[in-house]
């Protein structure tokens, strides 16, 4: 790894993130006191929509749907709270993009045929409505991408915008995750075995905005040191791209306080992260996010935020660790690397710092 | 035609998702753009769906709907002349 190129690239910092979830939306409230959905596992929990009636006119109301209003308030909420009215980027990650009016749309052309169809669904049923639509409500007109690529959506869309702020190219991005769920697509999902035998199924909506510089006067929640996506079932596979992430953060194994999994109680889907912190992180802690946000494609959005969160705190609730919390908690958590995966097949490892 | 005039109220308030308004809220002849309703073009587009699907009235030229939707009645004695179903 050249040391001198790594010298020359900008530092990427999370300034701050904005969430709907599950939990109290735009709120940090889940962490001391967090809400577990009453639904039976495999089940699917709705998220906790905010009053829209406060934050849009009716017109935007009555014909955004509620993916749309989820991404464009926490989007709104997160440029209002860094100061930065126009990023130079917006990346978007989702699995799903809008399934209601996906839905709608299939449903009309099923029932009525494909003469009449109705704009509004049409407009909205695409995975892209959600980053030109922030777009247009913000006026933002920079670069916008929208990544669907299953359970790394998210990262997907963080490692462009990682890449364009320590490059250079651009000094900040809104990255989002975002992903919605409507009751007759959770029956349908379940059939394909999605999403599993997890805690529960789940929405999420999660704005963040990345740049370069931290704020004036203000601490960023944490910083991205680096990003690092691979596909493989081989351990070997983890292990490289593990490698590679630590080479361009200068750091090692040694130097991570913990490691942030997606365990979401799905047998198969916690093997992975399991053996992998077994093999390659003997001895730290391992922390999960997913019984409090449940399971999603664009959840991994939400894992990174309350990471970011609990470096900002310079704590992590006892809730989090999977292990036992009452020895593990006591330790102050400076550096967790997040990992995510989607099928055993596609992982993403994501560095993060305190700033504190 | 009054029959036809609340009918029309109806599909509205469900084709453009006006959650918030009865029928009693939309005058006869108020006008559904600008002022009255605050209604849009992507709005307007909804309406040349609605007028279509419900009552077979194909609008050939788009520019024809600011004339056709300036209030309820309007539309409805345009629908009353053109209906094919």
């Amino acid at each position: 790894m050249d040391t001198n190129y790594l010298a020359t690239m900008n530092k990427v910092y999370l300034l701050d993130a904005k969430q709907i979830s599950v939990q109290k939306p735009l709120s940090e409230e889940w962490v001391t006191a967090p809400i577990y959905p009453s639904v039976s596992p495999s089940s699917f929990a709705p998220s906790i929509d905010p009053d829209y009636a406060q934050c849009f006119p009716p017109n935007l109301r009555r014909r955004l749907g509620k993916l749309l209003k989820r991404a464009l308030l926490v989007s709104r909420s997160v440029m209002e709270s860094t100061g930065i009215a126009c990023p130079d980027a917006i990346l978007t990650g989702t699995g799903f993009g809008c399934v209601e009016n996906t839905e709608f749309f299939l449903e009309a052309m099923t029932f009525e045929g494909e003469d009449c169809l109705k704009p509004t669904s049409f407009m909205q049923s695409t995975h892209n409505t959600i980053g030109s639509l922030i777009a247009i409500e913000t006026h933002c007109h920079g670069y916008n991408t929208t990544y669907t690529h299953k359970g790394i959506s998210f990262e997907s869309a963080l490692l462009d915008a990682f890449i364009r702020i320590s490059g250079g190219q651009i000094g900040n991005a809104l990255v989002g995750a975002y992903d919605e769920m409507t009751p007759h697509y959770h029956i349908l999902l379940k059939r394909t075995d999605y999403p599993g035998d997890c805690h529960f199924g789940s929405e999420a909506a999660l704005s963040a905005m990345l740049a370069s510089e931290p704020l004036p006067g203000r601490k960023p929640l944490c910083r991205i040191e680096a990003v690092e996506l691979c596909y493989g079932t081989s351990p070997g596979c983890t292990a490289k791209a593990l490698g590679r992430l630590l080479d361009r953060a200068g750091c090692t194994i040694a130097d991570i306080d913990a490691l942030m999994t997606g365990l979401n109680g799905s047998e198969a889907n916690d093997a992975v992260y399991v053996n992998l912190g077994a093999e390659l992180f003997p001895g730290k802690p391992l922390l999960r996010y997913k019984h409090l946000f449940g399971e999603a494609h664009a959840v991994s959005g939400l894992g990174l935020y309350a990471t970011a969160v609990c470096l900002d705190r310079g704590s992590v609730p006892p809730f989090m660790f999977a292990g036992d919390a009452a020895t593990e908690a006591a330790a102050g958590m400076k550096r967790i690397l997040f990992y995510n995966h989607c099928g055993g097949k596609n992982h993403a490892f994501t560095l993060m710092s305190s700033c504190g | 035609m009054d029959e036809l005039i609340l009918e029309l109220k109806h599909e509205i308030i469900k084709a453009l998702n006006l959650e918030e308004i009865s029928p009693a809220d939309i005058g006869d002849d108020d006008p559904l753009f600008g002022d009255g309703l605050g209604l849009d073009s992507i709005d307007a587009l909804e309406l040349i769906v609605l007028m279509e699907k419900n009552y077979g009235v194909k609008l050939t030229d788009p520019s024809q709907g600011r004339d056709i939707f300036r209030s309820v009645r309007i539309m409805a004695e345009y629908i009353q002349a053109h209906r094919t179903k």
